[in-house]
């Protein structure tokens, strides 16, 4: 059989298949977990309520001032939200982790959320290995993790470095670059570079869009490239409306101008969204799952298997008692 | 008439005549910026004296620099000068300060070296010749808060504590450019709160005066604190004129506009209307502090009691490791011990067995020998 045909009939199979998934997913619905990771102040709630339309999490409240000087820790608090994005019903679990990054001393943050990662994995090993598994078992592993940069216009800081790269092996880091209106176009494409040059030197483990050569379209593959040269992706927030030209629209109402949320001019908002719930949400949840998971996996049971060994090296130690004890019972007997 | 005699005499003329011996002298100006990095101190410090006082930080070193952790202080000399006024201007700078994981005591070395300066001072007064001194204490101290809307952070606070009484405190909130003005005013108001309830000592200048216009001004200025800042050296076209100001896709941001930042309103007062009332309560308030504090302390030794609790934990840690180390070798000596003896006891044991089983060998031999007489003599 000719190949052109042979392949045109394998695409026009694997086009019902994806009909009918696609079927069974809306009617189902998808589950998808997010994480938001970044210093107090960067707007993340602000984003998550823009990212979900509808106030998730309410503006923060300081509390009094006295307790500005305390030192704080990771509060994860997740989140879930039934929404529907592009006619498919989506779960959305939103894990806000305030508190990060706050205190003069931040080096115990890092394990808090990297505990709270383990543990989803954790829950997953653990009902996997069960004789009888529960069908409906809700998959709380994190797909996702987003990262706040601040937007100092250097370069990463050491914060920034230190999480990415221990949290790299165990989630999908997206770095996304907070209060983006603070840079105007030249600084932010500097800024951009910069960062992405610093990942590239840390050898920090992102998440950057790979694809398959051989078994994604082009049309995917140009897309994958066109994200992965947006990274990291600028992101404004906003809950306030603006009424104009008959429009509303998101925006911040500065004295000297409007900035839109969705105008992708003025910020990478609106493609990170569509990126985050539509086009790659399938792709990050396969990585978590084929890829991640199984990393952790194999850690974490070679890691029981050494114990094993430890066995081993105390019977080492109880035949040697045993020496001792004939030798000692011998010098008794030839006195 | 005796009034207009006295008029004549030249006192009205004494505010002038001070006036042209201080522009002849020039002033003394040391301003310090403090505040995590990317916050826009080197901007600002070039935007305030319109020239290039300060080079921006060189990308391609900061990989070197992230290794080291520590906080530098950057001494940056100009002198100044605008219609025949002289300024000697020193700015000091603190890289590196609020940038690392672990922040913990980041604000030592910075405390350290104001305290040096007045102690340098001081035991420079004390000399048989004091001339030309140099000078470095710093009158001004410009503290850069990040515009997070929210509050003020631990670290804020506590460096901010240490300042207040060795400094003039100015508290900034930096890169206004990115708050809006609604959230502007509830930060500002939040982070009022915090420095009263925290009893930070912030810089607050003398508010009455003769005038009535600088009263009104110096309110304005002392309501509008925290200061708000925007920075840039840009220069953009608006309405057809050249301003300072950040070009930004959906308007510009100007510098020295008063409804977009208090940057007038913190120039103002750094350098038209309060410069001198900075230097003199750097040299009159601050400095009295501190030697009051050193000369009731007179006595003991050199240092803060800081510094020599420190030192007395530093001594403890070394005589506990001392005690640590010997206890170890102790302990491994006596393992060592054991060890021979018990390898003697196994050498002595095998001797003795070797010596049984000689003798027994022995033993064995005379029998045989005694065997073989015997069947020999039956032979025969």
């Amino acid at each position: 059989m000719p190949p052109s045909s042979k392949s045109a009939d394998g695409l026009a199979r694997t086009a019902m298949l994806a009909t009918t998934i696609r079927r069974k997913n809306i009617k189902k619905g998808l589950a998808f977990s997010v994480m938001i990771v970044g210093s107090t102040g960067l707007g993340k709630s602000t984003f998550i309520n823009t990212l979900c339309e509808s106030p998730v999490f309410p503006k923060k409240d300081c509390g009094s001032p006295e307790k500005a000087a305390l030192e704080k820790t990771v509060a994860i608090t997740p989140v879930t939200v039934e929404m529907e994005e592009d006619g498919i019903k989506l779960s959305l679990t939103i894990v806000d982790t305030p508190g990060f990054g706050d205190n003069i001393n931040n080096e115990g943050n890092f394990l808090d959320i990297l505990h709270y990662i383990e543990r989803q994995y954790d829950d997953i090993l653990a009902e996997e290995s069960r004789i009888k598994r529960n069908p409906k078992f809700y998959d709380n592993r994190v797909h996702a993790l987003l990262y706040f940069i601040a937007p100092t216009g250097h370069s990463l800081r050491e914060l920034d470095i230190e999480f990415m790269r221990r949290l790299g092996a165990r989630a999908n880091i997206i770095p996304v670059i907070a209060k983006a209106d603070s840079m105007n176009p030249t600084e932010l494409a500097a800024f951009k570079r910069r960062v992405m040059e610093d990942i590239a030197y840390y050898k920090i483990p992102i998440y950057n869009f790979p694809y398959d050569d051989e078994e994604d379209d082009d049309e995917t593959i140009e897309e994958n490239n066109e994200l992965r040269a947006l990274l990291p992706f600028s992101v404004v927030g906003s809950e306030d409306e603006v009424v104009l030209n008959g429009r509303r629209m998101r925006c911040r109402q500065y004295p000297w101008g409007l900035v839109e949320v969705d105008n992708s001019r003025h910020c990478d908002f609106s493609k990170l969204r569509y990126m985050l719930l539509s086009s790659h949400l399938q792709d990050l949840k396969e990585i978590t799952h084929d890829f991640l998971y199984e990393q952790y996996r194999t850690e974490k049971l070679s890691k029981e298997g050494e114990d094993e060994d430890d066995e081993l090296v105390d019977e080492d130690d109880r035949t040697e008692h045993r020496r001792q004890q004939e030798l000692a019972g011998a010098e008794v007997a030839a006195q | 008439m005796p009034a207009a005699a006295a008029s004549t005499i030249g006192i009205a003329n004494l505010p002038n005549q001070r006036h042209r011996i201080v522009s002849r002298k020039g002033a003394n100006f040391t301003i310090m910026v403090l505040g995590e990095s990317g916050l826009g101190k080197t901007t600002f410090v070039n935007t305030l004296f319109t020239t290039l006082l300060r080079d921006y930080k060189r990308p391609e070193h900061r990989f070197q620099k992230q290794l080291e952790r520590t906080v530098q202080i950057d001494v940056v000399r100009a002198e100044i000068e605008e219609k025949g006024f002289n300024v000697r201007l020193t700015v000091i700078d603190t890289p590196g300060f609020g940038d690392y994981v672990n922040n913990q005591d980041c604000w030592v070395p910075v405390v350290e070296f104001l305290d040096e300066q007045h102690q340098n001072y001081m035991a420079h007064e004390q000399r048989a010749q004091r001339q030309e001194k140099d000078d470095l204490r710093v009158h001004v101290c410009l503290y850069f808060i990040q515009p997070t809307g929210h509050t003020l952070k631990p670290l804020d606070i506590e460096v901010m504590k240490q300042l207040g009484s060795r400094v003039n405190l100015i508290p900034i909130i930096a890169k206004a450019d990115t708050i809006t003005p609604g959230d502007l005013a509830i930060f500002k108001d939040r982070v009022r709160d915090c420095i009263s309830t925290h009893n930070i000592a912030v810089y607050s200048p003398p508010v009455q005066s003769d005038d009535e216009e600088n009263t009104r001004r110096n309110q304005s200025i002392l309501s509008a604190m925290p200061f708000s800042v925007i920075s840039s050296e840009n220069d953009v076209v608006v309405n057809g004129e050249k301003v300072r100001g950040r070009q930004y896709l959906w308007g510009i941001a100007e510098v020295e506009n008063e409804a977009h930042c208090d940057f007038k309103k913190l120039r103002n007062l750094l350098i038209r209307t309060h410069m001198h009332d900075l230097i003199v309560s750097t040299e009159e308030a601050h400095y009295e502090n501190f030697r009051m504090e050193k000369m009731s302390a007179e006595g003991r030794s050199d240092d803060d009691p800081a510094m020599r609790a420190r030192r007395g934990l530093e001594g403890k840690m070394k005589e506990e490791e001392e005690a640590l180390r010997k206890r170890f070798t102790e302990q491994v000596r006596m393992e060592e011990n054991r060890f021979r003896q018990w390898e003697q006891r196994l050498i002595a044991e095998r001797d003795r067995l070797n010596r049984d089983l000689e003798a027994q060998h022995k033993q064995v031999k005379t029998l045989e020998e005694e065997l073989d007489e015997l069947t020999v003599s039956r032979r025969k």
